[in-house]
């Protein structure tokens, strides 16, 4: 058991890395618009699959394979500047002030449209190009051999981290985003175009999505239902971290992670329901999430 | 200079104001007075455009701000102190005060210059200014939504009930700093809203009554206004 811990350990990081990029994106998007988007899993899958795109075409063109890394990044980017003002302009900003139910209704309906709209432009077979797991090969740690690109998921999720604080904290833009979270009204008496804070909230958020659907292509492939598992991961690692929290998203995806993978290692048959189980402990004991409270700062 | 014009506004149904129509002159203290529930934070939030009105003309000028967002009131310079502060509690005093000014996209010297301005007619502003908001005491709290408003009145300061709350020493110390921001900025138009006359009766050159969302009083262009018991 004890020489099993050590892969253990870095493929529960992995995995919590893939699952924190939609749940970060999905945590962010409720904190400043106050929408639960359940098509918000949609656009990790739409991302996988835009980039699953760009990575096959550039091995069959044999273009510089390296490119397929600057292919991951930019379909996030392709991703978030076309859906994230559309999605947002035509049907989220009705919700806002609405019931939850109608939010729900609404992005639930979103979901569905994406869902066939990406069976219609991608097909259903699965996409699967490995090129950048390939190029960076592996490394051994403690005598395991270890995939190098897991290793790179790792650090981007950690920068993501880093990154967000950042911009919210000590950026004019995180500073306007903070007055709308605190007091919408109060942030329009004072200037803030919230409607702008609204849509670039929204495509941040869509754009960390894409970006872990992305990254998620080159170890795992992408195949149709992926959207949908996706999402109701990121929803209970944003539960568990209390929503609208930056780093209880991060510290909920490890702990979704880790019973994800403790789960496969010792009861395979429980691998869908762990992430569902730590759920339900961690809110039998903290309601509000970890780090979420009816007081605590809310971005 | 601002002038609202028959304006009628109904909160779910059940009409707040009717036909409020008054002006707020530059260079004037206007003083809205009536009990609770008469409509006086709907006239100010109608203004800011929080709240939409079925009815009527707000004007700015020659500007409608009836067509447009409520928050391009600050763009055009006003100012709005709520009743109820409303500050960023995990922000400074200082970084609340900023906030219009980070909104605004101002230029660095112009921030300087109009934070150095609060800072001379609130120094007390200036004392607390890296406490976190979240920390100062309700009448303190005040002073800093004042500051805040500040930064954005280039025409016109509104102010909801600003001694609703305040301990008579501060009070009396917020009553102070209108007179002095009278003399610094003898440009402003300034709207205060209040439940008792008595309170503003040395600052308000205009006194307008309003009950049950009708104005008494209409406005008068005299210096001083006579204000009537309520």
């Amino acid at each position: 058991m004890s020489n099993a811990i050590i892969p253990l350990l870095l493929d529960s990081l992995a995995s919590a890395a893939l699952i924190f990029f939609a749940a970060v994106g999905l945590t962010l998007v409720f904190s400043v618009l106050r929408v639960l988007n359940v098509a918000h899993g949609s656009l990790y899958s739409i991302g996988g699959y835009v980039a699953a795109s760009a990575c096959l075409f550039i091995a069959s063109r044999q273009l510089n394979p390296y490119l397929s890394f600057a292919a991951l990044l930019f379909s996030a980017v392709f991703v978030a500047a076309i859906f994230g003002p559309l999605i947002e302009r035509s049907l989220v900003r009705w919700t806002y002030g609405k019931s939850e139910a109608v939010q729900i209704l609404i992005t639930f309906g979103l979901f569905l449209i994406l869902e066939d709209l990406q069976r219609l432009v991608f097909g259903v077979q699965s996409l699967y190009e490995d090129a950048p797991m390939r190029l960076l090969g592996t490394s051994s740690i403690g005598g395991v051999v270890y995939l190098n690109y897991q290793i790179l998921l790792v650090g981007m999720a950690v920068l993501v981290v880093v990154g967000l604080r950042l911009l919210i904290n000590h950026t004019r833009l995180g500073r306007l985003i903070t007055a709308v979270v605190t007091d919408r009204e109060m942030a329009q008496s004072i200037g803030i175009d919230t409607n702008r804070i609204f849509i670039l909230a929204f495509s941040l958020g869509v754009f960390l999505a894409a970006l872990g659907g992305a990254l998620s292509t080159p170890t795992s492939g992408i195949a149709p239902g992926l959207g949908a598992d996706t999402m109701v991961l990121a929803f209970a690692v944003a539960a568990i971290g209390g929503l609208g929290q930056i780093e209880g998203a991060a510290v909920a995806s490890l702990i979704v992670g880790l019973a994800r993978v403790l789960a496969i290692y010792l009861a395979p048959s429980l691998d869908a329901v762990a992430p569902y189980a730590a759920m339900l402990v961690v809110l039998l004991i903290r309601p509000y999430g970890l780090f979420g409270s009816v007081t605590a700062r809310r971005i | 200079m601002l002038r609202l014009d028959k304006v009628s506004v109904s909160i779910e149904g059940v009409r707040v104001l009717r036909k409020v129509s008054c002006e707020i002159i530059a260079r004037k203290t206007t003083v809205l007075i009536g009990r609770n529930g008469a409509g006086k934070t709907t006239t100010l939030r109608a203004i800011m455009g929080l709240i939409a009105h079925d009815e009527g003309s707000i004007h700015l000028d020659a500007d409608d701000l009836g067509s447009r967002p409520a928050y391009t009131r600050a763009r055009s310079g006003i100012g709005y102190a709520p009743e109820d502060r409303r500050l960023i509690p995990e922000l400074s005093v200082e970084e609340n005060i900023r906030l219009p000014a980070l909104a605004l996209n101002l230029a660095k010297p112009e921030i300087v210059c109009r934070l150095d301005e609060i800072y001379t007619l609130l120094p007390e502003l200036h004392v607390m200014r890296s406490r976190p908001a979240g920390g100062v005491s309700g009448g303190q709290g005040k002073m800093v939504a004042l500051g805040r408003a500040l930064m954005v009145a280039r025409k016109v300061l509104l102010l909801d009930e600003p001694f609703q709350g305040l301990a008579p020493a501060l009070a009396l110390d917020y009553a102070r700093t209108l007179g002095e921001l009278r003399k610094h900025r003898p440009e402003l138009a300034l709207l205060i809203t209040e439940s008792s006359p008595a309170l503003l009766d040395r600052v308000a050159d205009r006194t307008l009554q309003i009950e049950r969302g009708e104005i008494l009083v209409p406005s008068t262009k005299d210096d001083k206004a006579h204000v009537h018991e309520v």
